[in-house]
Formats: structure tokens, C-alpha cells, sequence
């Protein structure tokens, strides 16, 4: 077979003229200099990476080379790295943007993570890949400097907008890319402007098996590759979900995605030991919760939705702090209440302030005096934040907040606060996402999220690679309320616990019934007995452990490398 | 390229352009810019087109790399350099800019009689094979401009001669039989059929994922009909991800005098 050979002659008069008139000349020893650069960017093989010898802080591990290696000889640098929760997709992308550097085809960088991993980028980019990443903190950052880190809150604003569309980007990285699947947001909307040679979207969450999403997220990487929006869905209809029917579309993913599983990785992981404390009211709190309860029966309770009744029973199980703050924005939210409703908020406030006990915090205390050691704390409600932050501290123990609505300043000072000075870390529902707190090794879930995935989240933030011990989740359930129905019925029923991370969203993308928790919330709020609730349950869970059948007995469309 | 293999590249690059080294400590380096080299490295035109036009004094920069973050001074200011820095990479071009031609003598010890030196024609080339990968040959071909004897390797049996840039005593050279510029074609040629005669299974090997992906391509536009823009734009950034060819680009040559039995 013949290929084409281009020879480069352009330099040819320049040297026969040196040769007539006698120089100028070169110095030799830059004149061997000069070969020995040439030997030191040679390519030797079509494959593999020249990036990992020149990296001498960083040993990285067999699937992290790997996927560095597909995404620059098969992807072409354009790729979704869909790898599970904490198997490390920032050592990923770090390899494939220092082999573009190395080999010179990359200068230009944008890096778009979560605000509180910004900080976190940047070090790690620094330190292990002796890449001179700057984070954004000034406007001229965006023009001045070849590599930047920020968050896409700040860079789809103006007047940064603006400057960063001027760029020329060779290389752009995304964080919890996920966050773009819906190509009518202003966040998909800003990336698809920006201009780039190559693209990586890091992503936690498979792309789960709906046509749109797919759209979008190639659309990002290949623009054109699908043709044109409409006729991709009049081919594909909208929500069909036949993605492993259709061969054209399975090889497509497999060409742009990779995703590596824990199970794969051959990686020894830490333990995680399990522990359900279930904790008894006291007589106030029973009573609390009951009062919130009843209001079920009350028929025509002013519009309440059953939707209402459920998160005040769950705030009770909470704190009463938590119950009072919701109580208090409902009674000032109403427009011209009725005196019924009214006084039935007062009844309820009532019984707040006879509440003179929190039984879990109790609880935590004791166990956090026995721990002995860091511990992170997660509830779903601030005013349980700020209520366990001033009961610890009556207590003589230290804590710092944390709220997923932190500035990135604020998020990396807590981290660090916690890290070096405080016991205990009190988080949020928003703040288990893009946090990394790997020197802890103990959780306690205050009180339980409906979705399970956040769970996995949460648990995610300390089980990862670099967690050196086993780690310890304690899980609190008040007895003979929604949450320990929750609990026992379906967490401990599916195994959520003793689950490896991943493995979970891998099955619920699985079930084509959609969220989790709209079940949840149609089960314990339309269950006229009991017993209709336990069947419900029971059914939700035989779904799950039906669709764990179902992954095992096949392989996945995004089995990652081809 | 270590951290410190760069550290030493660096010191190498500054000192063959004769830069006065200020400080050299493990970690870092601080130079003193000539004029020539703030040029070359600093982009700073209008600065230098000011001076010349005002005759003021120049005032070269100093510069400080770090190569070793962790040894140097905490507080220090300087450039962080690494394998793969933007900077790095202009050094590099620069060192291949300053010195792509040049002509030697061997500096030979034969002093009893005149000896003569025969014409070599050096040529430093990178012969890259491009797909979708890359895979790059680095060769050093000289060819005798008295007897057209071709040699490979040309540049690692240079290092075992002593060479200067002035003709040595007793010396005198050989004018070409072969002129320069056929010399360089002859080259060219020799190149040519060598890379014909390899095997290419990894161009074969291209197009098939080319085609691969050129079927899945149409897959997706098999409903259209009309002549469709970004079909043809994705059509072409297949062709210029896949199509492989063979670059071959020059490095640096130059004329080198050697004596008869120094090849």
C-alpha cells in the first residue's frame, strides 16, 4: 500500500545559500542540543504514553493508564470518562492533558470543576503533573494564562463570558459533567460556544440509557456527528430508551466513552462496616411526630400534600428545629390563611417548643465520644446543621459547617478547618457532592436521604481511592416512624449499604420507573394501612433486586473499551 | 526528561548562547539574558524597536526557572518548568532555530604533512508516520560529496571526532564532486525508497478505521438528502484525523571536513 510522503524542502535555499557565502554558521553544542530535544520528543510506537516517565510523584494505576491511552489513540481526545465514583478521573485527565503537552499539541486549557474542587484542581495538576495551573481569580487570568481552573458558575458569567470566547482553547476538561445533559440550560449552552480541539467530560453518572442525553453529550464532543437534532429524533424517538437495541448508536458510545468499574479495577478497597442505631423518642418527640402524622386524616388540611405531611414526619425524626423552620415559612407563604390553619400551625409550634430533647443527638454525642476520631455528620436540613453545631459545642466539641452553597474560599477553608482543627463536620445534602474528605473515616447519617444515590454520594466523599482504613457508616432511624420503614424496608433490603459505590446507579438506570423517590413519597403518602405500605415496599425492592438480576445476566452498552 | 535532565538542558541552552548564569542551585536557575536572547525568548518587539529608535541603554531581562518546586526557596519568584511547559517547548524550537546549519572541521593531530579533509553533507531529518497516531524516526544521514558514500547514524559518529569551527593547520579541504544541492535530493531520495520499501499495515490498518467510522458517520445522515454542511465539515475531520501520510521535516545539516579514515 503507497502513502503519501511529504518532504519538507523549505529549508533547502536558506542552507545552499549559507554554503555560497560562506555562514553564518551555528554553534555545535547547540547544534547537538538540539538533536538530543529532537530524542526527547520522538514518538517511538504509535502506542502508548510518554507522559507517565516524566511524572515522578505519580504512580498511576493500570485503568488510569489505560484510559489515558484509549482516549489519545482511539478518541482522538475527545471522550466522556464516565469511570465510577472515586477511581480517580482527575489522574485521567491529568495524564491525557500532560501527554498533549508533551507532545505539543496542547497550550491552551480550560478546566470547568465544582466550585469547592477548584482549589483541589489546581494542587493536584501542580503537584503530581508539574502543570502550571492557575486558578481563576482575576478577569485577566482568562487571556494571560495558558492553564486555568474555575468553576462554570463564574465562567458563564460576564464580563468573563466574553473574554473566554475569544479564547482559542486546545484542550477543555469538565467536572461532573453530567450537569449538561439537558441542552437547554445556560451551562450547555455556554460550553457548546466555547471554542476547542479536544474535550474530556468527567462524569460520575453513566450516561444512562436515554437517546437525549446521548445527543447532548456527543453534541458537545463531535458537533454534527449525530446530524441534525431533529432528524437524530425522528430516527430515535425522544424517549425511546432501545439504546442496546441499536447496534450504530452502541458503537458510538463505545467510541467516545469510558467507563472503568471498581469490580474491574482489581484495586483492593477498604471495608465498610455498617451499623443501624435505632434510637427511641421521647415522649415530646413522639408526640411531635404523631401531631404530624395525624395531619394525614385531617382531609382537607389547607392543600396539604401528602408531600408536606412527609417532610415535616421527617423533619421530627430530625430535629424539631427543623420541623419549626418549615412551619414557620408555610404559616408566612400562605396568602390570607384561614384561622383553621392557623391555629392548627400554632398546635404544631406548640408542640415544638415541648420538645426539650434531641434523642439523636443524643446519641451522636455518645458516639462521637467513643469514636474518638474525625467524623462527618450528614443531615438533610440546616436548621439541624446549626442546631447539631450549638449542641456539640455545648458539649466542648468542635465542628464546622458545611453547605453545598459555600463560595469555593469558604468550601476549601472548612475542609481544611476540619481537616486540621475540628472533630466533627456537619454537611449538608448539598454538600456531598464535590468534596473530598478522605482522612475521615467514619459517617453518621443523621437522617436518611429518600434517594439512594445521594446516599452513595455521601458515602463516596470519604470511600475512595486513598481512604487508608475501613470505613464506618452509622446509620440513625428513629423506631416505628417513616424512617425506619425506609431503612428496613428498602435500604437494608437491597443492600445499600454493603454495596460497592457505583454499583447502585448501575441498577437504578437499569429500572425504567423512574425516580426513586416519587415512589417513595406515593408510598408512604397514599398507603391507607400498613399493610398496604409494606406491600408497596416490598414491591419497590423486588423491582431493584429484579433489575440486579437483569445486570448481572448481561453486558452494558457503555462497557467502556472497545 | 527528568526534572533534573531539565535543569541541565537549561543551564547547557543558556550557556552555548553565552548568557552569564547568575544563581545555579538545586531547584532553580537565574540567568542573565543577552540582548540576542531576550529577543529570541522574551516577545517583547516594540520594547527593543523603541530602544533602537531612542538609543537608550537595553536592559536585558534576568529570568529564574524553578525546576524543582520543592528545593527551591519557598518565597521564590520564578517560572515553574516542567516537561511539557509552553516555555520548555519555545526553548526547544529556539534551540533548533539558532543552530540549524553548520559547518566543521575535524580537528585532526596529523601535523607532519598537509592533510586533506573531504566534504561531508549532514542532514538531521524526523520522519513522522500520522494516522490517527503518531509514531516518529528520527535519522542522521551523511553523504560524501566525493565519492557519494552514504552513512547512517551520521551524528552519533560525529561525537567520537573532535570537530572546530576553524580550519585546522596542515590543513586543506576537497571541493565537492557532488554539488550540495544534488547532495541534499540524492538524500532526499534515499529516503524515499527506504520508507517505500517498509511495511505499512499500520496505514492499511487507519483506513479501516476510517472507513469504520465513516460508515457510522453516514448512518447517522442516511435520512438526508440534500447536501448537508456539517456532514461534509465532519467528513473532513475524519480524513484529517485518519488519513495516514508520511512527513519526514528537517531537524538541522550542515558541512563537516573530515579526514579520510574518520568514518
Amino acid at each position: 500500500m503507497s502513502v503519501q510522503i511529504e518532504f519538507d524542502s523549505s529549508w533547502q535555499d536558506d542552507f545552499l545559500h549559507r554554503i555560497e557565502h560562506d555562514g553564518p554558521w551555528g554553534n555545535w553544542e547547540l547544534f547537538k542540543l538540539a538533536i538530543g530535544v529532537e530524542n526527547h520528543l520522538v514518538i517511538p510506537e504509535f502506542e502508548g504514553l510518554m507522559a507517565p516517565s516524566h511524572l515522578s510523584n505519580l504512580t498511576p494505576l493500570p485503568h488510569q493508564l489505560e484510559t489515558a491511552k484509549q482516549v489519545i489513540e482511539n478518541m482522538n481526545g475527545k471522550a466522556i470518562l464516565a469511570d465510577e465514583v472515586g477511581l480517580g478521573k482527575t489522574i485521567e485527565a491529568g495524564l491525557i492533558l500532560k501527554e498533549y503537552m508533551i507532545r505539543g499539541l496542547v497550550k491552551k486549557v480550560l478546566i470547568l470543576v465544582p466550585a469547592s474542587l477548584v482549589t483541589q484542581w489546581a494542587i493536584e495538576l501542580n503537584s503530581k503533573f508539574f502543570i502550571p495551573a492557575i486558578t481563576q481569580r482575576k478577569s485577566y487570568v482568562w487571556e494571560q494564562c495558558d492553564i486555568v481552573v474555575s468553576s462554570i458558575d463564574t465562567a458563564k458569567r460576564n464580563p468573563h463570558r466574553e473574554i473566554i470566547y475569544k479564547q482559542d482553547y486546545d484542550l477543555i476538561i469538565i467536572d461532573e459533567a453530567h450537569k449538561l445533559k439537558n441542552n437547554k440550560t445556560k451551562n450547555y449552552e455556554f460550553v457548546q460556544n466555547l471554542k476547542k480541539k479536544f474535550c474530556l467530560l468527567l462524569t460520575a453518572t453513566p450516561i444512562q440509557n436515554r437517546i437525549e442525553e446521548i445527543f447532548n453529550l456527543v453534541s458537545l464532543l463531535k458537533p454534527g456527528h449525530l446530524g441534525s437534532e431533529t432528524s437524530f429524533y425522528e430516527k430515535y424517538k425522544r424517549d425511546a430508551r432501545s439504546l442496546n437495541d441499536d447496534e450504530h448508536l452502541k458503537e458510538l458510545v463505545n467510541k467516545v466513552m469510558i467507563r472503568n468499574r471498581r469490580a474491574d479495577t482489581g484495586i483492593e478497597w477498604t471495608k465498610r462496616h455498617v451499623e443501624t442505631i435505632p434510637i427511641e423518642f421521647s415522649a415530646a418527640e413522639r408526640d411531635l411526630y404523631e401531631s404530624v402524622t395525624a395531619l394525614k386524616s385531617e382531609g382537607d388540611w389547607v392543600q396539604a400534600s401528602s408531600f408536606s405531611v412527609m417532610t415535616l414526619q421527617r423533619e421530627a425524626c430530625s430535629s424539631r428545629e427543623a420541623v419549626f423552620y418549615t412551619l414557620k415559612n408555610m404559616l408566612q407563604k400562605k396568602e390570607n390563611p384561614t384561622p383553621a390553619f392557623e391555629n392548627q400551625i400554632q398546635y404544631l409550634i406548640k408542640k415544638v417548643e415541648a420538645v426539650g430533647q434531641n434523642s439523636k443527638a443524643e446519641k451522636a454525642l455518645e458516639l462521637i465520644q467513643k469514636v474518638d476520631d474525625k467524623v462527618i455528620i450528614f443531615t438533610e436540613y440546616r436548621a439541624t446543621q446549626m442546631y447539631l453545631q450549638w449542641f456539640l459545642k455545648q458539649h466542648g466539641i468542635s465542628s464546622v459547617p458545611f453547605r453545598g452553597g459555600f463560595k469555593r474560599g469558604k468550601k476549601d477553608w472548612m475542609r481544611e478547618l476540619f481537616q486540621k482543627h475540628a472533630q466533627v463536620l456537619i454537611a449538608t445534602e448539598a454538600g456531598g457532592e464535590g468534596i473530598n474528605l478522605q482522612f475521615c473515616n467514619h459517617i453518621i447519617n443523621f437522617d436518611l436521604p429518600w434517594n439512594p444515590m445521594r446516599l452513595e454520594q455521601r458515602i463516596g466523599r470519604i470511600h475512595r481511592l486513598g481512604q487508608e482504613k475501613d470505613v464506618m457508616i452509622y446509620n440513625f432511624a428513629i423506631r416505628n416512624t417513616v424512617e425506619e420503614h425506609i431503612l428496613k424496608l428498602l435500604y437494608e433490603k437491597i443492600e445499600l449499604f454493603e454495596r460497592v459505590i457505583g454499583e447502585l446507579d448501575d441498577i437504578l438506570t437499569k429500572l425504567e420507573f423512574g425516580n426513586i423517590e416519587d415512589h417513595l413519597i406515593d408510598i408512604f403518602g397514599q398507603s391507607a394501612s400498613e399493610g398496604e405500605m409494606r406491600i408497596k415496599m416490598e414491591n419497590l425492592s423486588s423491582m431493584i433486586e429484579f433489575a440486579e438480576g437483569m445486570k448481572k445476566g448481561e453486558s452494558h452498552a457503555a462497557a467502556g473499551n472497545s | 526528561m527528568q526534572q533534573q535532565e531539565i535543569h541541565n538542558f537549561l543551564l547547557n541552552y543558556f550557556q552555548a548562547n553565552e548568557c552569564p548564569i547568575l544563581e545555579n542551585h538545586p531547584g532553580y536557575i537565574t540567568i542573565q539574558l543577552t540582548i540576542e536572547l531576550d529577543k529570541e525568548l522574551m516577545n517583547r518587539p516594540f520594547y527593543w524597536h523603541y530602544l533602537e529608535k531612542t538609543g537608550g541603554i537595553p536592559n536585558p531581562m534576568s529570568l529564574t526557572f524553578i525546576t524543582n518546586k520543592e528545593e527551591a526557596p519557598e518565597k521564590l519568584k520564578g517560572e515553574i518548568i516542567h516537561f511539557g511547559s509552553p516555555r520548555l517547548h519555545q526553548i526547544f524550537d529556539s534551540t533548533k532555530s539558532l543552530s540549524r546549519y553548520i559547518r566543521l572541521y575535524e580537528n585532526h593531530q596529523y601535523h607532519n604533512s598537509q592533510t586533506p579533509l573531504l566534504p561531508w553533507l549532514c542532514m538531521n531529518v524526523k520522519i513522522s508516520y500520522q494516522c490517527d497516531r503518531k509514531r516518529d524516526v528520527f535519522k542522521s544521514i551523511g553523504l560524501q560529496l566525493i565519492n557519494g558514500q552514504m552513512v547512517e547514524n551520521f551524528h552519533d559518529r560525529l561525537q567520537q571526532i573532535t570537530l572546530t569551527p576553524k580550519i585546522p593547520d596542515y590543513s586543506f579541504t576537497l571541493s565537492p564532486l557532488v554539488k550540495p544541492k544534488s547532495g541534499m535530493s540524492r538524500i532526499e531520495n534515499y529516503l524515499r525508497s527506504v520508507i517505500e520499501g517498509e511495511e505499512h499495515s499500520w496505514a492499511e490498518e487507519a483506513r479501516m478505521r476510517w472507513n469504520q467510522d465513516l460508515r457510522l458517520l453516514d448512518h447517522f445522515y442516511e435520512d438526508v438528502e440534500e447536501e448537508n454542511e456539517s456532514y461534509s465539515t465532519e467528513k473532513k475531520a475524519l480524513q484529517e484525523q485518519y488519513e495516514p501520510k508520511i512527513n519526514i521535516s528537517f531537524i538541522n545539516g550542515g558541512l563537516f571536513y573530515l579526514t579520510e579514515k574518520a568514518i
